[in-house]
C-alpha cells in the first residue's frame, strides 16, 4: 500500500511541475504552449553539459533553469506573441514547430541515445514499507520545493497578486496601473524555470533523452486541462488525478470483473490512460474539474 | 390586437449581481414595426441577445408564432425566421463584401448543392441591394476593411437578404451618413410592406418617428412606456430616464 | 534512379491528397486538426483489415471510408463544445490513442508488425500507380474546388471568420463542421487506401503525430485556403524531404542528421512561413466566388 502511495506521489511529481508551467503560462498568454514540454527537455540537457564541464550539480541545475527561463521569455517576445495575433491554434502549431527545432538541435549535438547523471546509484532502501532510492527522494524534494515556492510567490507577494489580477482581467489590471507586459515576462520566465526543473527532476530518477519532451505532451496537457488551463495550482491536482488513474490502471487486477483469475491492462495502455482521461475531460469538463466557468460563444 | 409573432414573458437576465433585464413582458404583432428605445446601458442589446439565443437568459418564456424557442441555439432561432443584426457588426477579413452578401441568403448553401453543382439564382438580387446601399464600389474589398457605417449598411443588407419574418435591428443608423438613413428607412419600409415584422433599437428620434407607429422604452431593465412616438413626451418616467431626475423637474417647470 | 523519381512523385501525389484534406479543414473552415494522420490511418487500416479478412480491395476501400467517416464524426462531435486550441489537443490525443490501439491489439491489427502483403492495385507497376495517384489527386482537387467555390464554401468561410454572424444568418455551425470533417475525411481515407496498396504494408509507425505536422507544414507553406497551394506545398516538401538522404551522402553526415533535417524542414518551414509569410506561397483568393 505505501508503495502505491509512493508511486503515486512520484508520478504526480513527474507531471506536476511541467503542467503547472504550462497552465501558468496559459493564464496570461492564451494558447497551450507546447514548447513548454521541450523546455523540460532542454533543462536537464543543459544541466548535464554544465555538470560535465565541472560545475557542481546544483549550480549547473540553477544556471540551466535560469537559461531556460530566459529562452522562454525571448521566444515569447519574438515568436509566440506575433503568432498569437493569428489565433491560438496557429500559436500552438508554432510552439510545436519550435519544439521540433529544439529536438533537431539536440539530435545533432547530444545524439539520440539516453544518458544518465553521473551519480552513484544507491540501491533502493526501505522507507515506511516502500522501496525508495535516494535519487527518487531528491527528485521528490526538489519538485515539492519548487511547487511550494511558486505557490508562495503566487499568493503572498506583490508580483503574485499582479499575476493573478492580470490573469483574471488583463484590461482591468492595466487600467489599475499594473505593468501587464512586465507581469507576462515574469510569468513566462517562471514557467520556463518550472518546466526546466520538472525535466531535471524527471531525469534525476532515470535517464535523459530527446524524447522526454514529446513523451510528456499528453500527460502534461491532460493534467493541465483537468486542473483548468490557466489555473496553475489546479494543474497539481490534475497531475494527481492522472497519476492515480495510471497507478490504478497498472496495479488493478481486472480479472474478477471479467470472470478470469488474472487480467492486467497491457503495460502499453497505461500511458494511454492519460489520453483517454484527456478526451473524456474535453468531452464533459473542457474547462477543468474544479471550475465552473461559462464561456461566451 | 392581431396574433403576436413574438411573445416575451417574464424575461430576466443578470450579469452577476447586476440585473439587466428585470422581467420583461412584450408582444410584437405580426407585420408591425416597433421602436425599442432607452438610454445607454438600459438593456436593449441584452434584450435582443437573449431573445435571439446569443446570450443565455436567467428566466422567462419566449415564443415565436406561439412556439417556445428558448431552448434553441441562435442558428436554429434564425432558421425559424427571427434574425438580428449586431450593434457593432464584425465582418470577415478574408471574404469580400459581395461574398458575405451571397452567403447571407442560405438557399442553395447545402453540401449536396455544392457537390451537384446546383446554383441559387441570388446573385442578381445581391448586386441590386449593394447598389441601393452605395456598396457597389467596395463590393470586392475584404468585408472587414470597409468603414463602420458601411459595415452597418452591409449587416442590414445581409439580414434582409436572409429573408427573415421578424427582424431585430440594433441601432441600424448609428454611424451611417444622414443621406443613407433615408435609404435605410425606405429599405425597411419596403421589407415591412412585404410582410417582415421589424423591431428597431434606435436613438435617432426622427428615424423612429418616421418608421415606427409604436415604440417601447426600456430603462434599467424595465419597460416604462409603450405608445406612439409622439406621445413619449407625456410619459414622466421616459423624460426622467433620458434627462435624469433634476432634468425632468426642469423640463416640467419649463412646460 | 528513374524508379526513385517515380516513387517520390507517387508519395507527393498521395501527400497532396492529405494536404487538400487538411486544407479544407484548417484553411477554409479554421478547424485546426492535429490528428489528421488518424484519418489517413483509418483508410489504410480499412484496406489492411479487409485484406486480412480475405476481401478484395474494393471492400477495403469501402471499409476504409466507413472508418474514416466514423472518425470524422467523432472529431466533429468533440468540436461542438471546444475552442480551437482545446480541439487541437483533443484531436491529437485521439490520434495517439488510435496509434496505441493499433500497436497493441495484435489479434486485430498485427500489432507493431502491422499487416503486410497487400496486393498492388490492378497489378500496377510504378507508372501505373503514379497515374492512379495523380488521377485521385486531380479528382479531389476538382471536387474540393467545386465545393469551396459554392455557397457551401462561403458558409464554411463565414464560419471560420465570424461564427456569430454565421449563426445569426441561420447557419448550423455544428452541422457545417460535421460536413467539413466528413467531406475532408474522404481524400484522407482514399490516400490511406492507396498508400496501403502501394507500399503493400500498413503499420502503426505510419501514424506518428510527426506525420500530421508534416502535412501542416505543406498546407501552411503552400497557402492556407488555396487548393493549388496545398498541392504545391505537398510536392515541394516531398521533394526537399526526399533529397535529404542525398545531401547526407554528399556531405558524409551521420543518420542523426537525416532525422534532424526532417525536423528542421517541418518545424523551420512552419515557423518561417507563419512568421514571415502567413498567407503561404499561394495566398487565398478573396472575392473569387461569383454565384
Ligand atoms: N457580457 C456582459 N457582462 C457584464 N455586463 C454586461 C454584459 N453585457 C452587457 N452588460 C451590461 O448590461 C447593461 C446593459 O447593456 P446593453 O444591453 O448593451 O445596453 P444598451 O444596448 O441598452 O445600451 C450594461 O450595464 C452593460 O454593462
Ligand atoms: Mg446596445
Amino acid at each position: 500500500m505505501s508503495q502505491l502511495v509512493f508511486d503515486l506521489v512520484l508520478r504526480t511529481g513527474d507531471v506536476a511541475l511541467v503542467a503547472v508551467a504550462l497552465s501558468a503560462a496559459y493564464s496570461l498568454v492564451r494558447f497551450p504552449n507546447i514548447a513548454t514540454v521541450y523546455y523540460a527537455t532542454i533543462g536537464p540537457f543543459l544541466t548535464y553539459v554544465l555538470a560535465r564541464v565541472g560545475l557542481a550539480f546544483w549550480l549547473a541545475a540553477a544556471l540551466a533553469t535560469v537559461a531556460v527561463g530566459v529562452l522562454a521569455v525571448v521566444l515569447n517576445a519574438t515568436v509566440f506573441d506575433r503568432l498569437l495575433r493569428s489565433g491560438s491554434a496557429i500559436a500552438m502549431i508554432g510552439s510545436l514547430a519550435v519544439g521540433m527545432l529544439v529536438t533537431a538541435v539536440l539530435l545533432v549535438t547530444a545524439g539520440p541515445d539516453s544518458m544518465r547523471f553521473a551519480f552513484a546509484l544507491s540501491p533502493p532502501q526501505d522507507l515506511l514499507g516502500a522501496r525508495v532510492t535516494a535519487l527518487q527522494l531528491w527528485s521528490m524534494g526538489l519538485s515539492s520545493a519548487a511547487l511550494l515556492g511558486f505557490a508562495l510567490i503566487l499568493f503572498f507577494t506583490d508580483i503574485g497578486r499582479c499575476m493573478r489580477a492580470t490573469a483574471a482581467n488583463a484590461d482591468l489590471a492595466r487600467a489599475t496601473g499594473i505593468d501587464a507586459h512586465g507581469v507576462i515576462r515574469v510569468i513566462t520566465f517562471a514557467s520556463g524555470v518550472l518546466a526546466a526543473l520538472g525535466g531535471i527532476c524527471l531525469s534525476l530518477k532515470g535517464e535523459l533523452n530527446i524524447l522526454m519532451g514529446p513523451d510528456l505532451i499528453l500527460p502534461v496537457f491532460a493534467a493541465a486541462i483537468l486542473g483548468g488551463l490557466g489555473n496553475p495550482l489546479g494543474a497539481i491536482l490534475g497531475a494527481a488525478v492522472i497519476a492515480l488513474t495510471e497507478v490504478i490502471a497498472a496495479s488493478t487486477n481486472f480479472g474478477p470483473l471479467l470472470g478470469q483469475a488474472f487480467l492486467f491492462l497491457p503495460v502499453n495502455y497505461i500511458g494511454a490512460t492519460s489520453f483517454a482521461i484527456l478526451v473524456l475531460a474535453l468531452l464533459f469538463r473542457p474547462y477543468g474539474l474544479f471550475v465552473n466557468e461559462v464561456r461566451r460563444v | 390586437m392581431p396574433e403576436p409573432v413574438l411573445s416575451i414573458r417574464g424575461l430576466r437576465k443578470a450579469f452577476g449581481a447586476h440585473v439587466v433585464l428585470g422581467g420583461i413582458d412584450l408582444d410584437i404583432a405580426v407585420g408591425s414595426i416597433v421602436g425599442l428605445l432607452g438610454p445607454n446601458g438600459s438593456g436593449k442589446s441584452t434584450l435582443l441577445d437573449t431573445v435571439t439565443g446569443f446570450v443565455p437568459k436567467d428566466a422567462g418564456r419566449i415564443e415565436l408564432d406561439g412556439r417556445a424557442i428558448e431552448s434553441l441555439d441562435p442558428g436554429a432561432i434564425s432558421r425559424r425566421g427571427l434574425v438580428r443584426t449586431f450593434q457593432l457588426p464584425r465582418m470577415p477579413a478574408r471574404m469580400s463584401v459581395r461574398e458575405v452578401m451571397l452567403a447571407a441568403e442560405r438557399s442553395g448553401s447545402g453540401l449536396a448543392d455544392a457537390l451537384l453543382g446546383r446554383r441559387a439564382p441570388s446573385a442578381l438580387a445581391v448586386d441590386g441591394l449593394l447598389e441601393r446601399l452605395l456598396l457597389t464600389p467596395v463590393a470586392e474589398q475584404p468585408a472587414s476593411a470597409i468603414s463602420g457605417g458601411q459595415k452597418k449598411l452591409l449587416s442590414i443588407a445581409m439580414a434582409l437578404a436572409n429573408r427573415p419574418r421578424l427582424l431585430c435591428l440594433d441601432e441600424p443608423t448609428a454611424g451611417v451618413h444622414p443621406n443613407l438613413r433615408q435609404e435605410i428607412m425606405a429599405l425597411l419600409r419596403d421589407a415591412n410592406a412585404q410582410g417582415v415584422t421589424l423591431v428597431v433599437v434606435e436613438h435617432d428620434m426622427a428615424f423612429i418617428r418616421g418608421l415606427c407607429p409604436r415604440c417601447v422604452v426600456l430603462d434599467r431593465g424595465e419597460l416604462i412606456a409603450d405608445c406612439a412616438p409622439d406621445d413619449l413626451a407625456d410619459h414622466p418616467r421616459v423624460v426622467e430616464a433620458y434627462l435624469g431626475r433634476a432634468g425632468a423637474r426642469a423640463a416640467r417647470k419649463a412646460a | 534512379m528513374f524508379d526513385f523519381i517515380l516513387h517520390v512523385a507517387i508519395i507527393a501525389a498521395l501527400n497532396g491528397l492529405l494536404a487538400l484534406s487538411l486544407n479544407l479543414q484548417l484553411g477554409y473552415a479554421g478547424l485546426a486538426n492535429f490528428g489528421q494522420i488518424a484519418l489517413f490511418g483509418a483508410g489504410a487500416y480499412g484496406a489492411a483489415l479487409a485484406f486480412s479478412w480475405g476481401f478484395g480491395p474494393f471492400a477495403g476501400l469501402l471499409l476504409g471510408l466507413a472508418l474514416v467517416s466514423l472518425l470524422a464524426l467523432v472529431f466533429a462531435r468533440l468540436g461542438r463544445s471546444l475552442g480551437a486550441d482545446y480541439w487541437g489537443i483533443a484531436t491529437l490525443s485521439i490520434a495517439e490513442i488510435l496509434r496505441t490501439v493499433a500497436t497493441n491489439e495484435t489479434w486485430l491489427t498485427g500489432g507493431a508488425q502491422g499487416i503486410g502483403g497487400l496486393p498492388q492495385l490492378f497489378g500496377f507497376d510504378l507508372p501505373g500507380t503514379l497515374a492512379l495517384a495523380a488521377a485521385a489527386l486531380l479528382a479531389t482537387y476538382l471536387v474540393l474546388r467545386g465545393v469551396t467555390q459554392s455557397k457551401f464554401g462561403l458558409a464554411v468561410r463565414l464560419l471560420r471568420e465570424e461564427p456569430q454572424l454565421a449563426a445569426s444568418l441561420g447557419y448550423d455551425l455544428a452541422g457545417l463542421r460535421r460536413r467539413v470533417m466528413l467531406i475532408s475525411g474522404v481524400p484522407a481515407g482514399l490516400c490511406g487506401f492507396l498508400y496501403a496498396h502501394y507500399v503493400t504494408f500498413v503499420g502503426p509507425d505510419q501514424l506518428f503525430a510527426s506525420e500530421t505536422f508534416f502535412i501542416w507544414a505543406m498546407v501552411v507553406i503552400g497557402g492556407l485556403a488555396n487548393h493549388s497551394g496545398a498541392v504545391l506545398g505537398a510536392v515541394a516538401l516531398q521533394i526537399l524531404s526526399a533529397s535529404i538522404p542525398f545531401a547526407k551522402d554528399a556531405l558524409g553526415l551521420t543518420s542523426e542528421y537525416v532525422a534532424a533535417a526532417r525536423l528542421t524542414l517541418t518545424g523551420g518551414g512552419l515557423l518561417l512561413f507563419l512568421l514571415l509569410r502567413p498567407q503561404g506561397l499561394l495566398p487565398e483568393r478573396i472575392g473569387s466566388v461569383r454565384a
